[in-house]
């Protein structure tokens, strides 16, 4: 970690948990959002810096087809949302990456566009992947009604009624997200080209920027076609009620290789959340502020909780799970006292021998909510330099990347990777749709191009070759001889300053669930109310109960 | 007809089309870093690292490794591939830090074996510079400098490279971040090649990849 040399809070570093513990699937799969998340370290910045808002152009019909611009503007750049609303027949309706037409379309334009920035913006971004776009934006995305939602808050408000709150929550959204581009993709800008931006520097601040706007604009829209249909009797949405509206996301495999092709932006993000537990398990003693802001921190979680629904039968369970953990947590806090004695690690240590991981877990969220001021600035050492751990040092000594392998990745030497069912998955690109996918290793063609992936399997392939070579040989000559390990050794070197890089689970095996990966990287954007479709597919909120572009920030002239 | 490819895009196909033609995913990724080096200087990288990997395609690249027991290192097949020695030299490259030259018979296409020291020279700080012909390039963790005749910094092969570590030089050209133009009829080349490492759909595919339940609600 970047900011781990000059960290002020060395007494943390006994407290905390080791990446044999934190890095393995069915933990990760059962993190939750926290203040770290970057979902919450936009707004804070937006917040922070003064940010001002402002709609700069609202041109749809009628029915809510046309196009729309929402402008945001910082201390030093502005950027902008250009959205367009498009007829959608309901069978063309899907959140698969196989759509080809969805109800919205979106783009994050860096800066103010003007007519012909539009004009050129929509012959392309109405197609996503089959256009194109250019180093003037910074995302490309699109977004379906939720049809259960949409119709039904349409008509309450066209008819002067709030929608009722109940129906509001048992979905959260009222357009669902199905896929959020960024960083080159489709001739969008080069990641590097924001990267030192300090607004967009943590990672995918472009990308959450556009979600959050996005969100704006299906408040709007709905209200907008409610009032051409309902005229004078039509009303807005309160509020309150407003603020329960998230963005729904439907995501597949596709971002789960993310965070396996990312090793050392996964050691960044996964380093500052334990630091930050570590930081606040060092407290001797915590002051009655702060145990309030716990509780009250806790009565939500209670609540989310209970509103989280889901039908698939792996989350009913973890959901059955929590609800009683969070019980049981109610009383540990009737029964222990949360003042003396390293309150919050008595706690944390009580919940690690008590709990499941999904209690587990959302404890580790809400010990860092009363201590932004400890824990916050954390959130600026969870983007990576990885080009400098690309380098691979061939001057060591092949002895000792053997060592590196033996400390770190035991976890992968213990398996038989010959056994069927450890290795009964492969990786590979879909030529449908150029995402990745999951295969079956003994009954689908494709393993020849398997993506590296393979991490548990190549660790132990390369130690394997790592035998031969105890001499003073070079980890130059062994790649020179064995260039199929180049990849992996590239892993391994990275292991020394990045203890927190790898999934320390076989992710080629049967029951790998690729869901606990959607999971973890998902926790960090901020989602909430994880909802597994299938063990590969699953539906998320984002932006649930925070406040809109018009409430945390200032009109824009 | 041109094409504009990002840089994020440049390495990504290079990536696959290296892989596509045998390299194993450890050079594949020192392919796609090299072309997206070169593009950021607007230099031909996507072109030329697609030159070089057509020229693989279908051979063994073992005749294209390089013997780094014995100098001037030489191919069994009598040509370098310019990435496989590149890769080799920047697992040196702590000897080029130290003072060492290392000399490199007949070589294809030596830009991209700049393109890779170019990597080794970011992660060291210091300038690289490699000569052949009538061209020396010396490379720079954020910028390179080209000395001599630009025609033969993009030959096809070169009879022998040499690559120091050199102080004196001076960045003169910085990257850009932008999009690299690509002729499109050269673009659909690279595209086709990583093309090949793309596994088709399969009903079992199909099914596994979507929402086990209804996705229109």
């Amino acid at each position: 970690m970047t900011c781990g040399e000059r960290n002020p809070y060395p007494e943390a570093a006994a407290y905390r948990r080791p990446p044999e513990v934190v890095m393995r699937l069915s933990r990760m799969g059962s993190f939750h959002q926290s203040r770290l998340s970057f979902m919450r370290a936009l707004l804070r910045r937006l917040k922070r810096e003064n940010w001002s808002f402002k709609r700069n152009l609202w041109a749809l019909d009628a029915d809510g087809f046309g196009r729309a611009v929402y402008t945001v503007y910082g201390p030093e750049r502005a950027y902008s949302l250009v959205a367009f609303s498009h007829y959608l027949p309901d069978e063309m309706r899907s959140d698969r990456v196989i759509a080809t037409a969805w109800d919205a379309t979106f783009t994050l334009f860096d800066g103010i566009p003007t007519t012909e920035d539009l004009d050129r913006l929509e012959q392309n971004v109405p197609k996503q992947e089959a256009g194109r776009i250019s180093d003037s934006e910074l995302s490309l995305s699109r977004a379906n009604k939720s049809v259960r939602l949409w119709r039904y808050v349409v008509d309450s408000l066209a008819n002067g009624k709030q929608p009722d709150r109940e129906q509001l929550e048992a979905v959260g959204y009222l357009v669902r997200t199905t896929a959020v581009y960024g960083s080159g993709k489709f001739g969008a800008a080069d990641r590097l080209t924001i990267a030192d931006r300090p607004e967009l520097s943590g990672p995918f601040q472009a990308e959450l920027l556009s979600v959050w706007l996005i969100r704006a604009f299906s408040i709007d829209l709905v209200e907008h076609v409610a009032a051409a249909r309902g005229g004078e009797r039509a009303v807005t949405i309160e509020p309150e009620l407003r603020r329960r509206i998230g963005v729904g996301n439907s995501t597949g495999l596709g971002m789960a290789p993310f965070l396996v092709n990312h090793p050392a932006l996964l050691n960044n993000w996964m380093m500052a959340r334990e630091e930050a537990l570590a930081r606040v398990r060092a407290l001797p003693r915590a002051e009655p502020a702060a145990i309030r802001e716990f509780r009250r921190h806790f009565e939500r979680a209670v609540d989310n909780a209970a509103q989280w629904h889901s039908e698939h039968p792996i989350q009913v369970e973890k959901l059955h799970a929590l609800r009683a953990d969070l019980e049981r947590m109610g009383e540990y806090m009737e029964r222990e006292s949360l003042v003396d004695d390293h309150p919050w690690d008595r706690f944390y240590r009580w919940a690690e021998a008590s709990l499941s991981l999904e209690g587990q877990e959302q404890l580790v969220s809400l010990l860092l909510e009363p201590y932004g001021e400890l824990v916050d600035e954390l959130t600026r050492c969870m983007d990576a330099d990885e080009h400098q751990s690309f380098f691979i040092d061939g001057s060591m000594p092949a002895k000792d990347l053997r060592e590196i392998v033996e400390t770190h990745c035991q976890w992968a030497l213990n398996v038989d990777y010959d056994r069927p069912d450890n290795c009964a998955r492969f990786w590979y690109t879909s030529a449908e749709k150029l995402e990745p996918r999951v295969g079956e290793r003994f009954d689908e063609p494709g393993a020849e191009y398997e993506l590296p992936l393979a991490i548990g399997r190549d660790l132990w392939a390369l130690h394997a070759a790592l035998q031969a070579w105890r001499g003073g040989a070079t980890v130059a000559e062994f790649l020179l001889a064995h260039p199929e390990h180049r990849h992996t050794a590239r892993r391994v070197q990275n292991l020394r300053a990045h203890p927190y890089a790898e999934i320390q689970d076989n992710l080629i095996a049967a029951d790998m669930l690729p869901i606990d990966i959607l999971r973890c990287k998902l926790s960090f954007f901020g989602a909430t109310r994880f909802d597994p479709r299938s063990d590969r597919w699953v539906r998320i909120c984002m932006y649930q109960d925070a406040p809109f572009p018009h409430e945390l920030l200032a009109a824009a002239p | 007809m041109s094409y504009r490819l990002t840089l994020a895009e440049a390495e990504a196909y290079l990536r696959k089309a290296a892989r596509a033609v045998g390299l194993d995913w450890g050079l594949a990724e020192e392919a796609g870093k090299a072309a997206r080096w070169l593009a950021a200087f607007g230099l031909p990288g996507p072109e030329t690292a697609l030159a070089q990997l057509e020229r693989l395609k279908g051979r063994d690249y073992a005749a294209f490794m390089p013997d780094c027991g014995h100098e001037p290192w030489q191919a069994a097949g009598g040509l370098l591939c310019p990435v496989v020695t590149g890769a080799a030299l920047a697992d040196r490259s702590a000897q080029l830090v130290a003072g060492r030259e290392f000399a490199l018979g007949r070589t294809a296409h030596p830009l991209l074996l700049v393109a890779i020291l170019g990597q080794a020279a970011r992660y060291h700080r210091v300038a690289f510079a490699t000569a052949w012909a009538g061209v020396q390039m010396n490379c720079f963790g954020d910028g390179l400098q080209i000395l001599g005749e630009r025609d033969d910094m993009l030959c096809a092969a070169a009879e022998a490279v040499r690559c120091w570590r050199d102080d004196s030089a001076v960045a003169e050209i910085r990257p850009s971040t932008l999009a690299y133009e690509i002729d499109e009829a050269l673009f659909k080349r690279i595209d086709s090649l990583a093309f090949e490492t793309y596994v088709p759909a399969s009903e079992a595919s199909r099914a596994g990849a979507g929402a086990g339940l209804t996705d229109n609600d």
